[in-house]
This record gives structure tokens, sequence and C-alpha cells, in this order.
């Protein structure tokens, strides 16, 4: 198959172009102004106008595939990354079972090709049944395609496993994605610690049940000298312990999700504590917000991951204390991010090839993506910046339809995604 | 006030110091019809009434149940432990369930702190918080302040102190907000692990040293302590405990003379308060209780007799 | 703009009030027998001046209850809640006596309506009798009174009000034409 996409305006980490860009199979083979082709192609898109981003790729995806397929399955996540501009998602283990060993991983590869829409990567657990006891086989993952591990939901619960597991990581060469969130702490509370916690008398976290880990994770990566990533980042104190562990040169990354960015526990009182408001970190204060976005800007976070966990109707009908924690986001995560960071002014328009594409490729060692580049894996989104649209419930294409942000009116429309070189999602 | 206008009565949170007021000088009506021999009035008349208690209580649902009787609503008594509900049905499915019976009212009690406005959106029927987990228990406040108003002639402007566990209680909260419509200044005394930092942005002082809080305190609402706060940390020993916050001869002596002393009730003598306290204390407890069932009357009264508008129910 | 028309002074209301005296006295005989009970507001203060009149009369104190109708009206819905009940006090035994009820103005006859159903809570008593200081007429339900101050016709668009010293700071009797537009 053969794509030839015209005056796109290519929009890369590192420079915004004017050009023409030729696939075939898999692959870019020419970014350059006016391409003729030689022999004909299968498609030629005019793109004049839109803005051409490398196929996004989300870190923090969950698939609840095996045992929740009521909620999500492969089919459903891949047609909901797809209309959101992902080719790349990253599916956390915590299914039932959990993705602790090769034959799991290795089905969920064989699924994901089969469906053909986005390409799945099984995050492995980092535990076996993520108990936090015994390692998983690190190396017989790796084998079978794995390129991250994770106990996702839960945080690794002593010292002495986390330095087993990075150390064991670092010779295996994969990366250990830690979910910071001191359980003990943390204590089931279904909020943010917080002045309205504390008003309505509901359970609650506080912020340092995420920058403990967070903090202690770098130490342990600094000691080891070696890399973690930190998932979901969502608090201004936990900004503040990456931003130094940055400047000392520790191989910390770290991802924050769009409702950080852009929500808070105020959110969850004027909703009248609507548990499509209730994720995990919890939402926190408005200074929380301002410094998430302040370090989206100044690079001290890595990427956006959305964090995507579907629930059912029924599971999000509970009350809010009962309720589980999550949300939805592969279908918004763009355009959230271009109308309220860069629309805003926080961001530059790169700044999303970096955030959703270029930085996720590096930081998980997917090589050849999350860049237009001749020779790269052509994964492609043309989008229209300048069209709007209004998130509708009855337009989500993920099996559950839990999000915060109904009725939202953003910027930024994917109009097609295209995935190894094929169109795997065409909005018009 | 020439009408009432409130709904719901979820919270002292969304209640005027004149909605307050007029629910005082109801009740005050009110305690007059439990000293007739016919102990009824037809206010209620053909109204249903539902008590909905998703979490037990013996006390405040027989208050509610009998404040509606004395108002000749038909109460039906519905109860259910939330833990059971939840594998087979939704409280959302249940208030949908008994919304076909056209109640007018619903009293509920509930674990959840956080439900019953996302409830008032499936039925046409009048919230009554009868206590929504560590939330709120309105008409618990609302009877504290009537009570003290008895007593005193006036709530305005008191120093009032409540002492205990803070953190995991409705009653406190619901005092707070309601003292405060008052212009009262409001301590909260109990173990330092059993209040919340952020109360202090709720306006009130919090002190660690019930010896000294005492002393100028015009009303004390003491609160039941539960015992399994002891073994999930929140203080040592119950031993412990007594030593600091338990309401005992010696400390009263350090109190104005005319303090009030309040008790949601029911009083664990001797963890507490002391039991040689028992004669000088326990009648106006029960008076408090008296006032309970005035309270509810009132309160029952107001939104039960209130014209419907029909609105849209999801 | 109300138009305004005095139809009794203090003058004629006290003259009012003794003639009714002596008619119940008459009629009923031993004032023991007899009670008073107060429509709240201005049949309580009309009450009140009647057992005054027994006192300065007969030299003896009757009996005097007060009744607050509200929670017994039948439109209480249709109204909304009104904020306010006042006092409701019958502390003596009703059995065998004659209850004279006491209100300012018979209209539609829905308050004494109301107002039987509370008494019969309180006990049986042998009797009611009704006494008003104005009859204007417009009955909505077959109800009379047993003793009238006076009988004013009146129009539905009039309104008759009774003013009272204790209430009002002033005793008159008047009627109002309403001319808004309503």
């Amino acid at each position: 198959m053969k794509i030839l996409i015209k005056n796109a305006t290519i929009v890369n980490a590192d420079n915004i172009f004017e050009a023409d860009i030729l696939t075939a199979n898999t692959r870019i083979v020419k970014v350059a102004k006016d391409i003729t082709p030689p022999e004909p192609v299968d498609e030629v898109i005019d793109a004049k106008g839109k803005h051409v981003f490398p196929g996004f790729i989300d870190l923090h995806t969950h698939l609840r595939t095996p045992g929740r397929e009521d909620e999500e399955d492969f089919l459903t996540g891949s047609q909901a990354a797809a209309a959101g501009g992902f080719t790349k998602i990253f599916c956390m283990p915590n299914t039932l079972p959990s993705i602790d060993n090769e034959g799991l991983a290795k089905w969920i590869f064989e699924e994901s090709q089969k469906i053909g829409i986005v390409d799945i990567y099984p995050v492995g657990a980092i535990t076996k049944n993520r108990e936090g006891k015994e390692l998983t086989e690190f190396g017989a993952l790796r084998r079978v395609g794995c390129l991250s591990v994770s106990d996702d939901g839960v945080s690794l619960p002593d010292s002495l496993i986390l330095r087993r597991a990075l150390e064991y990581a670092k010779m295996i060469d994969i990366l250990v994605v830690e979910h910071c969130e001191d359980l003990r702490l943390a204590n089931k509370g279904a909020m943010r610690e917080s002045f309205i916690s504390s008003k309505y008398g509901v359970s609650a976290i506080p912020d340092i049940a995420e920058s403990l880990i967070v903090a202690r994770n770098i130490e342990m990566a600094k000691y080891l000298n070696t890399r973690i990533h930190l998932a979901h980042i969502s608090t201004a104190k936990s900004v503040e312990f990456v931003k130094r562990a940055k400047n000392e040169g520790v191989k910390v990354t770290a991802e924050t999700c769009p409702h950080y960015f852009m929500l808070t526990v105020d959110d969850i009182e004027e909703n009248s504590f609507d548990a499509r408001f209730k994720v995990n970190p919890p939402l926190g204060e408005k200074k929380d917000v301002e410094k998430i976005r302040e370090a989206l800007r100044d690079g001290v976070i890595d990427c956006i991951a959305t964090d995507h966990a579907p629930h059912s109707h029924a599971e999000k009908e509970l009350p809010f204390e009962d309720a589980p924690f999550g949300l939805i986001g592969l279908e918004f995560a763009f355009s959230l991010t271009y109308t309220h960071l860069v629309k805003a002014g926080i961001l530059d328009l790169k700044e999303i090839a970096n955030k959703l594409s270029a930085n996720p490729a590096k930081i998980v060692g997917l090589s050849h993506c999350g860049v237009i580049q001749e020779g790269f894996i052509a994964d492609i989104v043309i989008a229209d910046l300048n069209r709007q649209w209004i998130i509708q419930e009855d337009k989500i294409r993920s099996k559950s339809k839990n999000t915060p942000f109904i009725g939202y009116q953003l910027y930024g429309v994917v109009e097609k995604t295209i995935h190894k070189g094929k169109i795997v999602f065409n909005e018009l | 006030m020439e009408q009432w206008t409130k709904k719901h009565i979820l919270g002292i949170k969304d209640l005027s110091r004149d909605e307050i007021e007029t629910v005082f000088n109801l009740a005050a009506s009110f305690k007059e019809i439990s000293q007739r021999e016919v102990k009824k009035v037809p206010a209620l008349r053909g109204k249903t009434v539902l008590n909905l208690f998703f979490e037990n209580s013996t006390r405040t649902r027989t208050s509610f149940e009998l404040a509606a009787k004395r108002l000749s609503g038909d109460v039906v008594n519905f109860s259910v432990s939330t833990s059971s509900l939840a594998k087979e049905e939704s409280i959302i499915d249940t208030i949908k369930n008994l919304e076909t019976y056209h109640p007018d009212i619903m009293i509920i009690r509930i674990e959840s702190s956080t439900s019953l406005h996302t409830l008032t959106k499936y039925t046409q029927a009048s919230i009554v918080n009868a206590g929504d987990g560590r939330n709120e228990h309105p008409t618990q406040a609302l009877l504290d302040m009537f009570t003290v108003k008895e007593v005193r002639g006036n709530v305005e402007n008191l120093n009032v102190l409540i002492v205990g566990d803070i953190m995991h209680s409705r009653v406190a909260r619901s005092n707070i907000f309601g003292f405060q419509r008052f212009g009262g200044k409001v301590t909260v005394c109990g173990p330092s692990t059993l209040i919340p930092y952020e109360f202090q942005n709720l306006g009130v002082k919090i002190s660690y040293d019930f010896d000294k809080a005492i002393e100028d305190a015009d009303v004390v609402i003491m609160l039941r302590i539960q015992k399994e706060r002891q073994t999930s940390c929140f203080f040592p020993t119950m031993r412990e405990y007594l030593d600091r916050f338990a309401l005992t001869p010696e400390r009263l002596r350090r109190a104005k003379k005319d303090v009030i002393i309040m008790h949601p009730g029911p009083i664990n003598w001797d963890i507490e308060i002391s039991s040689s306290l028992k004669e000088q204390v326990h009648p106006l407890i029960l008076k408090q209780a008296e006032n309970g069932l005035a309270v509810r009357m009132a309160v029952l009264y107001l939104v039960g007799t209130q014209k419907r508008e029909l609105v849209e129910v999801e | 703009m109300n138009n305004q028309k005095e139809i009794l002074t203090g003058e004629d209301i006290k003259r009012t009030l003794y003639r009714l005296t002596h008619e119940i006295l008459e009629k009923d005989l031993d004032p023991k027998n007899i009670v008073l009970i107060g429509i709240q507001t201005r049949g309580v203060h009309l009450a009140k001046r009647i057992k005054n009149i027994i006192k300065e009369l007969e030299n003896y104190d009757i009996d005097l209850g007060i009744l607050d109708i509200t929670l017994y009206r039948d439109d209480l819905t249709a109204i909304g809640p009104k904020p306010v009940v006042k006092e409701t006090k019958i502390d003596f035994d009703l059995s065998g006596k004659v209850a004279i009820l006491v209100d300012d103005v018979l209209f539609t006859g829905r308050t004494v309506r109301a107002s039987l159903d509370a008494i019969l809570d309180f006990g049986r008593p042998k009797r009611i009798e009704l006494l008003v200081l104005v009859d204007r007429g417009h009955r909505e339900l077959p109800i009379r009174a047993d003793f009238v101050g006076k009988n004013i016709p009146t129009n539905a668009g009039e309104r008759v009000e009774v003013h009272l010293q204790e209430v009002d700071g002033k005793d008159e009797v008047v009627v109002l034409r309403n001319t808004d537009n309503r």
C-alpha cells in the first residue's frame, strides 16, 4: 500500500514545515516538497490546511482484557485509540489474570496484530499477580516484545523489591514504570485530602502519598544509576522532586494525564460528587494544575499519557466513595492538549509531537517511531486544528463512557489516522 | 419569612439563618402537639413518607417515623444494608424503584457522604437527610441549636465546643455550620489524629486541651467515640483518650456556671461522660431527644406541604 | 389603589362585644358551662375581651383556649407551607362544655371547618357555637354563626379587615375595595 499526502503542514517535535509525505508498505519513504511518485499510489490525500503529526503513543492505557471485556476489549480499545490519533498503546497488566507471563503477553501481541488497527504493547507486571512479592520473568517478557513493566494501580510495597526490580530491569533493558502512591497513607481515600474532603467528610488521600513514593523511587534510581519512569504525576510536590532529580542527572522520566492539567477537587464538588471525576491519583488543587502545566512547558514532565481506564456505567453509578477509580481518555487527549495547552499559550504546537509522540517513543525505546521522517514507521495523524467538536457520550467509541469531559467543546479534530502505512481511522 | 423555598433538606450548609429560625419557630409550636390527648394534626394527610435507612439507626428512624405520623403522613420504613445493596442493586436503582410509588418525602440515612445530591435527580420527592456518611446530620444540629435556644433563650454569638472524634462526625460538621450561621465561635477538641488539618479553613478553632477549651464554652457537645478508632491507631488506648477528652466533674468545674452540656446519644457513660455527672447532664440530653421530634416535625411539615412542581426525573 | 371605607368604629366594636356577651349569657345561662376558643390571631383578642366583659358582668373567670388552625387547613399544599404556625393552647377539659369559637370575620367557612376538626382533637364538648364580629357572606360550606356582630354584604372583589388595638394599634372594621388589575 502506498499513500501520498500532499501539501501537509508537518509538525515534528523539533520543527514545523510544509511538505508531501510518501509511504510505502509500513514505512515513510519520502518527505519532500512536491513529490511526484515514480509509480502510481493507492491513495492521495490532500492535506492542505491540515496539520500532520507523527502517530501518538500512549504509554499508559487499560484495555481490561483479559477479564473485564464488558468494559473494553482490544477491538474497541484499538478503535478508540485510532480515533484519538494514537497508533501505539501500552496496556497495563492490572487485568484478570494479570499480564505477568510471556504467554499472556504473546497472546496480546498476536491479537493486536490480528485486529491490525493500532499496535498494542502489553506492559508486563513487575511482580507475580502484581502482589509485590516475587519478580516476573522480565527476560521472557522482553523476548516476546514487552518494552516496559509495571504493577500499575499500586506501588511496589517496599524498597527492597523496588531495588531488585530496578537492578534486574537494568540488565534486561526493560523500562520500569512505577505508580507512585503510599498505599497505607492513602488509606482507602476517595479523593484528594483538601478543604472539600474535610467539609464533606470524604475519606481522603494526602498529596504526599504520591510525592513520598516519587522521592523514594528517584533516590533508588539515582543510587542504582538506572532509569525509572513515573506514571501519572499529579502533584506540585512530585514535580519539585522530579525537577531536582533531572537537574542532578538522575535517569528519571515522568508522564502526566490531561485531567491533571485540567481538573481540580473543586470540579468534584461542582459536579455533586459524580464518580466520573474519581481517579487515582486523585484530582488536586489549583496549585497542582498550575505546576503540572509549568512542568509540561519546562520539560520536567516528558510526556502525556491517557491512563485510559474504562469502567462500566453500573460501577460509576455507585456512591463516590465506593465507585472505582479511573476515566477514559484515548479519544480526547489530543484535543484537550491542543485546546487547553497549545491554544492557551502554554505549549508550542511542536510540543504536541514531543509530548505525545517523540518522547514516549524515546522513553520506552521504540525505534523509528514518533517522528515523521524518511525511513521511519508510517504512523501519521492528520488533524484539522480549526475545527471544533463537542464530546458527546453517544459518540464515544470506547466500550465504557466514563469521562468527566462530556459536553466539553474542543479544538482539533483527528480526521485520519494512518498506522504502519494503512488508514485505520477516517473521520470523514 | 413569607414562603419556604427549599425542596430538600440535605445539609445545614445550604440553610440560611432565616430558614433555620423558621424551623425553630415551628418546632416550638409543634412541641404542643405531642402533649395533646390526640397527638396528631392533619397537615401531611395523604402524603407518603419513605423512611429509607441504608445504615442502622433506631433512634433517628423512630424519631422521624413518629414525626411523620404526628403530622398524619403515611410512613413506610425501608431498611437495607448497603453491602447487600451494592451487590444486587445500586442505590439509584432503589430510588428509581421507590419513585414508582410516588412518595412525597424520602428521609434517607446513607453511608456515603456524597450521594444525596445525586439522588435528588431521580425522584420528585423531597429528600431529607437523616445522616449521610461523615457529611451532615442536619436535623441533629437543628435540634441541638433549638435546645440551646430553649434553655438559654438565644443561640446567637455563642462559644461552642465540640469534643471527640471530629473527623468522622457528621454531627460535628452540621453543628459547625449551624452555630456559625448565628455568629457562634466553634472550637473543636479531640486527639490531633481525629481532627482534619483542613478544618481550620472552616473557620473553627482547633484545640487539644479540653481543660482549657471548656473554660470559655457556652455550649459543649460531646461526641460518641467509637472503640474501633483505637485499633486503627487514632489514639493509643481508651485510657489515654479518657484521660484527656472525657467530661469529668473536675473538668465541668472549670466551665462557666450556665454551660450547656449536650450529646447526640446514645451515651457511653464513663467513656464520653463520667457517670457521676448523670443526674446533672442527663435531663438536658433527654430534652434533646424530645426536641428532636418537634424539629423533625417542623422539617417534614416545611418540605411536605410545599407546592409541587413537577421536575424532570432521570 | 385601595378604597377604604370604615364600617365599624372603635366605639361600635365595644358596644357590639357587650351585646354579643349578653346574647351568650342569655342563651347559655351559666358561664360555668361555657368556654371560649379564640382562633388565631384576632379571634384570640376578641375572645379575651369577651372574657373580660363576662368577668365584669358575672364576676366569673371563664376558660379561654387558643387555636391555630394552620395545620388543619384543606389548602396547605396549594398555598405552600406557611412558615408560621402560632400557638395552640387548650389546657382545660372540654367535655360537657359549650365551646364558643371566636373569630373576627366569617367568609368562606373554611377556617371554621378547620377549627371544628381541631377542637374535636382536644375533646368532646357538649355543643360548639360560633361567634364572629363580622359576617361578610360568600360561604363555601354549610356553616352559619350563632352570634354575629354585624352582617356586611360585600362582593368578591372587596376585603373586610378587622383592626384591633392589640395587633393593629387601632379598633375599627373597614371594607377595602381592591381596584388593582389582578
